[in-house]
């Protein structure tokens, strides 16, 4: 038996004696919360490998988090979590601190948190691997794809945070944040780069955004906007024809828009976002390379049963611009992905998911939209359906 | 006519479970009443004062009154609840409120608490407590 399915099974087997609710210690007179999570998933694809696994073959991959934070006053909190995740090349097991950082609330519309902070922008990018707060056992990959995880999920600086509730108008919530990117290796663009011959040592550098969102007096209708601009810069070296030479990019001009929509009533939610993304780089200080982006995802949710939520959505994924000189209508410049989800909550703290995916399109790899040429010697398909299955216990 | 008898009913049974849950606070916090709005923004961790006074907001771990609030008030399920505070545990930006098994672990929790707020039953005892009206 796999040692990841052993594993998984004894766990969720005793969840349910021991993970009513966080585990709370007290240490030097103060309350500590401790959360944790873990996530064993399966695909299993009729053609196309993808997100770097063998899912023609069938592959698992594996999320997990432990958290722990405390209240120092009433206005300041301190906390740290460690992420980790095996999913085909990305990852790796390797730990990583996922955020770690002091929040000083001074007033509802004004707080400042500061350290390793996750992003807000849009409806999810801050939870997005974190999908046991979805229906899905794969988000929208369009807007949240998992080889791209570690390129917008935190930032090493600080926020200016707040709310405000005017008389019958609903509740506004902004977000301003800048900060350094994470430098991961073990990601979907250095991995698209490595099996083109470049090899990037360091990857990173800085961004900058703002998130604002309503929460309208229409019950249960949230709209917001975010805005990303983005400074990186990646040094390594690019062997071709037996020669290995220095190879240097910087974003020229590297931005991101978001808009979306949420609407929650009773059982029933339902989700739309879309996204513009412009990335113009020097290659060399001298070699532009552009791509243009659209994305944009539907979603609705309904839960039908205590324990049993059903959904789907529809994402699209199309480079307008791509470097590759493809048009944006061949299957190498687009992914279309329709999805059906059931969601079965064992308990409070553990679950199961199934969920199908029907994809047209690959998106060339360079894109970073889960397609890889080495991953697919034979070539591409046009159309992959996949299935995959999901279960995992937070407490 | 039928149809003005009928908005009158469900207009009567309306106010009846709006009233099945009272809100009580710490005696150190100086409001007498909260709009719906505050009360929502409060126990969704977007504002965390009242009047002056920190809050910080009681939970009950299920049954009757926990969802004719969490309905009625937050305007969502049990389940999507759980699932917004997880959301904000996991990603740093807030905490888990205390959460309670009953309307009696309620009230000896938020009398003896600075600035605690909670909901118990409409005819559950709240002595050592104040109750606020909700405009």
């Amino acid at each position: 038996m796999n040692i990841r399915v052993f594993v998984m099974a004894a766990a969720l087997s005793t969840a349910p004696g021991f993970l009513y609710g966080q585990v709370d210690l007290h240490l030097a007179g103060r309350d500590l919360q401790v959360h944790g999570f873990l996530s064993e998933g399966f695909a299993y694809s009729n053609a196309n490998n993808y997100l770097t696994m063998d899912t023609t073959s069938g592959s698992f991959f594996t999320e997990g988090g432990l958290n722990v934070s405390t209240q120092i006053t009433d206005k300041f909190r301190v906390g740290a979590q460690v992420y980790v995740r095996d999913i085909g090349h990305f990852g790796q097991w390797a730990p990583e601190l996922d955020w770690a950082m002091g929040d000083y609330k001074f007033k509802s519309w004004f707080g400042v948190r500061a350290g390793k902070v996750k992003t807000t922008f849009g409806l999810y990018n801050d939870s997005q691997d974190m999908e046991f707060l979805q229906t899905w056992a794969l988000l929208p990959q369009s807007i949240y794809a998992v080889d791209q995880r570690s390129s917008y999920i935190a930032h090493t600086g600080g926020d200016l945070y707040g709310s405000v509730s005017p008389k019958r108008m609903g509740t506004f919530s902004y977000v301003v944040w800048a900060g350094g990117n994470p430098n991961d290796l073990n990601g979907g663009y250095a991995y698209a780069l490595s099996t083109i011959g470049v090899n990037y040592k360091t990857y990173g550098g800085r961004s900058e955004g703002a998130d604002l969102r309503w929460a309208t007096p229409l019950s249960g209708v949230t709209v917001g906007a975010s805005y990303m601009k983005r400074d990186v810069v990646g040094d390594g070296t690019w062997a071709f024809y037996g020669t290995v030479a220095p190879v240097h990019e910087e974003s020229n001009k590297e931005y991101l828009q978001q808009f979306y929509a949420q609407y929650d009533h009773g059982k029933f939610h339902a989700d739309a976002e879309y996204r513009r993304y412009f990335r113009g780089i020097l290659v060399n200080y001298s070699l532009p390379v552009t791509d243009d982006t659209r994305s944009w995802y539907a979603s609705a949710a309904y839960r039908v049963h205590k324990r049993l939520e059903l959904g789907s959505y529809y994402s699209h994924f199309v480079d307008v611009r791509p470097y590759t000189g493809l048009p944006s209508t061949d299957p190498g410049s687009y992914v279309h992905d329709k999805v059906v989800s059931a969601r079965v909550d064992i308990n409070r703290h553990a679950y199961f998911k199934l969920e199908g995916h029907f994809m047209s399109g690959y998106a060339e790899y360079a894109l970073v939209r889960g397609f890889y040429g080495p991953d697919n010697p034979n070539g591409f398909s046009r159309l992959t359906n996949m299935l995959v299955l999901r279960t995992g216990f937070n407490f | 006519m039928n149809y003005l008898r009928t908005i009158l009913l469900l207009s009567l049974a309306a106010a009846g479970y709006a009233s099945d849950v009272k809100i009580i606070v710490n005696s150190s916090v100086s409001a007498e009443s909260i709009s719906a709005n505050e009360l929502k923004s409060i126990f969704l961790a977007t504002s965390t004062s009242l009047g002056g006074s920190h809050l910080e907001p009681v939970l009950e771990k299920g049954g009757p009154v926990h969802e004719a609030f969490v309905k009625e008030y937050l305007g969502k399920t049990d389940a999507a609840l759980e699932t917004y505070y997880r959301s904000l545990v996991f990603t740093g930006k807030g905490s888990m409120p205390k959460a309670l098994a009953s309307d009696a672990e309620v009230v000896a929790y938020v009398a003896k608490t600075k600035g605690a707020i909670g909901y118990v039953g409409a005819g559950a005892g709240t002595a050592g407590v104040k109750t606020l009206e909700v405009k």
